[in-house]
């Protein structure tokens, strides 16, 4: 009856009455130990975890306040432009940090006013994809019946290439912020509704849905309980990814020439208008390419890594 | 059993780092294992029974690791290796390993051939025709058909049980010393189950391998192990060989979990149920981990870990009953123990079956479920018919896929695509219902789910999870009144109510599935449709939930349909069982009737493969397999018909003859 004693238990003194029974404890022998796990701080946690994400949210805040505050502040006019050749192709200098372009308007003024416009378009560009997206995936993913005619739907508008119609709405309307809204709009939101058809389509049928259907809950309320918190974090993702996407198609659309009207102060003309004297004056494509390459690269990295850090297989 | 040591693990310990906090998944566990024997190791999940076995083979997951204890195989200390290299020198070579899911342990674009002479090929450099000739002799020992044939088709042609029969084939190929089996038919049907133990033993007998079979179920094990190991929170808490555990179990946690197993319990009697719930990693453990749990603990299984006894030449545990002053209270609760055996047996079963009265209330007739797969249509359930009168238990006993869940979920009206007739109460509730009608039926018919895991929806606190009818309905006052209401339920169903304001993955399953019951039973429904509620459970946790879903019967005159796939589970508290194969029911009778003459050959081949916890039982037991290519129904067209009082069979004139005989007979 010997035994291969422990050093802990070695230390103990027994006494005989430390073997009479004990009294059980109801609540203690449910007592599992629970970890207080919450998705949303695991997910910031994670996020937040990597050093390539915390020094891109810096820049993109950065950039996004500059921005906004600079037109704000700065009584340089981005449009001034003179008649003074003197003034034109100027090299950087104290007056202008980046020079000025071929008709003498500042550079450095112009970039950031450029941004702040490009930025707002990406931004409703983006809301209303996902927004759109979103809801009709939803419908999509839902219904049966709707599914047939948004497949057809979905095939239609994504197999036409959008320049043609870009191009052709360019004719008829003219070039301007709503133009290019709503050609970018158009096309946009069929292929988010797509991505959110797929992903509810795999959390419809989960056995928590068939609970609340058993259960009689309305499907308002299954929607707004069971399926948008756990597709919120996707709905995040989708419009981070978004943002760059918008800003590079306006560059793109204004490098074809059917974007902005030339006087709009946007990325994609400052690119445009720097591209054409480049040979000459390559400084003054400088700028506003540098900023436009931060912001599509940042934004793409950071919805990435947002996308890895809100599954919950890597919250470790 | 030969007495040489091939592979010895000592005082093991395995830590996890988890969200920046060190988790103890196995705390010393240690284990001999002797040439050409079976050793099972049995235990809960997350007992770590998986982790500990698989770091014999360096696969602890990437965030956990080996931080103390010794792995000895061969004289070498495989606990030091730090590279794959070394590694790969062992894994599958000397100590393979199958693991659980058949479905994901192939890769379904290569044909099973090449899997399994890739393993040729690769480790014992053999040309491409050597492996071939020896990837079908392999293929045919592991019980497969048309070797030459199935040699060269996809994994997805294979049933489940084939395919874990290839996975096996794959693992044994290069001849390891160790076989390492993590549960590897739980994913399986109970006859597959059956089929594939017989498999393992007769490979192991023949290679002279030793196995390490893993599994959540002591019941399984009484046929193939030669001794066994009980975990429980990390570590091995008694072990002996097969005679000793099951017939001298020692540590409580043991006993109680031997006396809860349903196949040992009495019709219209409580099954023995352990209380509370294991502890997960997050639980601080001091003293016996089991403590907690045991009505019977010891003040010190609080204070400090028990060693490990001798109790025998092969048998020890873990265990303060054994220390010398603890004599005196083991005599005094072995005689309680004794005393309550006694005190059972005059106690006949009070009958489950009283409480059934003669009103049907819910009538289903010739109903047909259709389901469309790339686009060819299959009949999921197939014209079944059949009565549920008020107040009993129902059981519907079939293997996956059989439409047994299609069933439950047809009366639910989760489908819409469903054929014949269904009434509830006399009235038919196929097809359209007015709004009215609907709400109340939803308010009356309540289902229960399979997978605590996922019925229950994460992001929402159980106080909503549990109020969702209340909700749905407006079946409280006020705010004050629905709370009151989801705690009297949550203390119903044995919750404590201060968990409201939890999430559910703060939760073990059986408290999940708790929580999933509650939330059927706030509304006050009168038939519940109880879907496979305890197989994804563990065998300590399924007791307790079948005596509550029995006491909740008692006191709120329930009637159940309880879907199962496991004869042995039904057998406790059902009133009559109706046995489904792919989409037909085979037979219906009342319970006794069906273990007593079991008629259709299906039935009498899932009543064979129920495994028993008794290793005299289960060793010379015979394996009835069911073949459905010997009904002849080609001119005979089979019927489904009661042949006596309440006894349905399906089969052809002439079958139906036989059986008729056969009752005749008994």
């Amino acid at each position: 009856m010997s035994a291969e004693e422990s050093g802990k238990s070695a230390e103990l003194r027994f006494t005989r009455d430390m073997f009479r029974a004990a009294v059980f404890d109801d609540i203690g022998s449910e007592d599992i130990g629970y970890t207080n796990y919450s998705y949303w701080r695991s997910t910031i946690r994670t996020f937040f975890k990597s050093m390539v994400v915390r020094v891109m949210v810096v820049i993109v805040i950065a950039i996004i306040l500059m921005s906004f505050i600079y037109p704000i502040l700065s009584k340089t006019d981005p449009r001034a432009l003179t008649t003074n050749t003197a003034e034109w192709n100027l090299r950087p200098s104290a007056d202008h940090w980046f020079g000025t372009d071929t008709i003498g308007r500042d550079i450095w003024a112009r970039a950031w006013y450029g941004t702040r416009n490009s930025f707002l378009l990406a931004f409703v560009i983006a809301c209303s994809d996902i927004g759109l997206g979103a809801i009709m995936g939803a419908l999509w993913g839902y219904s049966k019946k709707a599914d047939v005619v948004m497949v057809e739907v979905y095939n239609v508008i994504t197999n036409v290439p959008s320049t043609v119609y870009l191009v052709l709405l360019a004719y008829i309307m003219g070039t301007s912020y709503l133009t290019l809204f709503i050609s970018m709009a158009s096309r946009g939101w069929i292929v988010e509704a797509r991505f959110f058809r797929n992903r509810i389509l795999s959390i419809r049928d989960n056995e928590y849905n068939i609970a609340s259907k058993c259960l009689g809950t309305p499907v308002r309320r299954i929607a707004t309980k069971n399926i948008i918190p756990h597709i919120i974090s996707l709905i995040i993702m989708e419009t981070a990814l978004c943002v760059p996407y918008s800003i590079s198609s306006e560059v793109f659309l204004s490098f074809i020439g059917v974007g902005m009207p030339v006087d709009a102060i946007t990325l994609g003309n400052i690119v445009n208008h720097g591209r054409s004297s480049f040979t000459m004056h390559p400084y003054q494509m400088l700028l506003p390419t540098i900023i436009l390459c931060m912001v599509t690269i940042s934004f793409y990295i950071i919805g990435n890594k947002f996308a890895d850090a809100s599954d919950p297989k890597n919250h470790i | 059993m030969e007495n040489k040591i091939i592979f010895s693990a000592r005082n093991v310990e395995i830590d996890f780092n988890l969200r920046g906090k060190h988790l103890k998944a196995i705390r010393k566990a240690s284990l001999d294992l002797f040439e050409g024997e079976t050793f099972a190791i049995v235990g809960e999940s997350g007992s770590g029974k998986t982790v500990f076995t698989k770091s014999f083979i360096g696969m602890t997951d990437k965030n956990g690791r080996v931080t103390g204890g010794e792995l000895l195989f061969h004289g070498e200390d495989l606990a030091e290796y730090e590279t794959e290299a070394q590694w790969l020198k062992v894994r599958g070579k000397k100590i393979a390993m199958i693991f659980q899911d058949p479905m994901t342990s192939l890769n379904p674009v290569r044909t099973i051939g090449e899997q399994i002479s890739e393993v040729f090929t690769w480790h014992l450099d053999a040309t491409h025709e050597e492996a071939k000739a020896k990837s079908i002799d392999l293929l045919k020992r592991v019980g497969i058909n048309d070797a030459e044939l199935r040699y060269g088709q996809y994994p997805q042609q294979f049933s489940g049980g084939m395919r874990q029969r290839v996975v096996i084939a794959i693992a044994i190929a290069c001849r390891p010393e160790i076989l390492i089996c993590d549960e590897p038919t739980t994913a399986l049907d109970v006859t597959v189950q059956a089929q594939i133990l017989e498999l393992i033993k007769s490979l192991q007998k023949e290679l002279k391998m030793t196995v390490v079979y893993i599994t959540h179920d002591l019941g399984v094990v009484a046929k193939i192990a030669d001794r066994i190991g009980v975990m429980y929170a990390g570590q091995i808490i008694e072990f002996g060989n097969c005679h000793d555990i099951f017939k001298n179990p020692f540590h409580p946690y043991t006993k109680a979990l031997l006396k809860s197993l349903p196949q040992l319990g009495t019709k219209g009697r409580d099954l023995y149920s352990i209380r509370g719930t294991p502890p997960s990693l997050y639980k601080e453990i001091e003293g016996d981990a089991f403590a907690p749990r045991n009505p019977q603990a010891m003040l010190i299984d609080f204070k400090a870990e028990p060693p490990l006894y001798k109790l025998s030449e092969t048998h020890y545990a873990k265990s303060w009953l054994m220390h010398p002053m603890a004599q005196d209270y083991l005599k005094q609760i072995t005689a309680s123990e004794s005393l309550a055996t006694h005190h059972k047996e005059p106690t006949q079963s009070p009958g489950a079956t009283d409480s059934a009265s003669g009103d049907i209330l819910v009538s289903v007739k010739n109903l047909t479920v259709k389901f469309k797969l790339n686009n060819k249509e299959f009949r999921a359930v197939d014209n079944v018919s059949f009565d549920i009168y008020k107040g009993e238990t129902l059981s519907l006993v079939g293997e996956s896929g059989s439409g047994k869940t299609t069933i439950g979920r047809a009366l639910m009206k989760i489908y819409q695509n469903v054929e014949g007739e269904i009434r509830y109460k006399g009235s038919p509730i196929t097809g359209r219902l007015d709004r009215r009608r609907m709400r109340n039926l939803r308010m009356e018919m309540q289902m229960i789910f399979q997978d605590p895991m996922a019925s229950l929806n994460e992001r929402a606190k159980i106080d909503y999870i549990i109020s969702e009818g209340l909700h749905n309905h407006k079946l409280y006052l006020d705010e004050a009144d629905r709370l009151r209401k989801v705690e009297q339920i949550m203390e119903e169903v044995g919750l404590n109510k201060d968990f409201v304001s939890r999430f559910p993955h703060e939760f073990s399953g059986g408290q999940r599935q708790r929580i999933g019951i509650a939330r059927s039973l706030v509304m006050n429904p009168e038939f519940i449709v109880a879907d496979e509620p305890i197989s994804a459970l563990d065998v300590s946790i399924r007791a307790q939930v079948l005596n509550l879903l029995n006491k909740l019967k008692k006191e709120r005159n329930l009637t159940y349909l309880f879907i199962a796939h496991d004869l042995s589970v039904v057998k406790l508290f059902s009133d009559r069982i109706a046995v489904i194969y792919e989409g037909k029911l085979v037979e219906l009778a009342s319970c006794d009737e069906i273990f007593r003459h079991p008629l259709h050959p299906y039935t009498k081949s899932l009543l064979s493969a129920v495994p028993y916890p008794d290793p005299d039982f289960e060793k010379d037991k015979e394996l009835l397999v069911y073949n459905p290519a010997i009904h002849n129904y080609q001119k005979d067209k089979p019927v489904w018909e009661e042949l006596v009082n309440g006894h349905f069979v399906y089969g052809n004139q002439h079958e139906l003859e036989i059986y008729r005989k056969e009752l005749m007979i008994s």
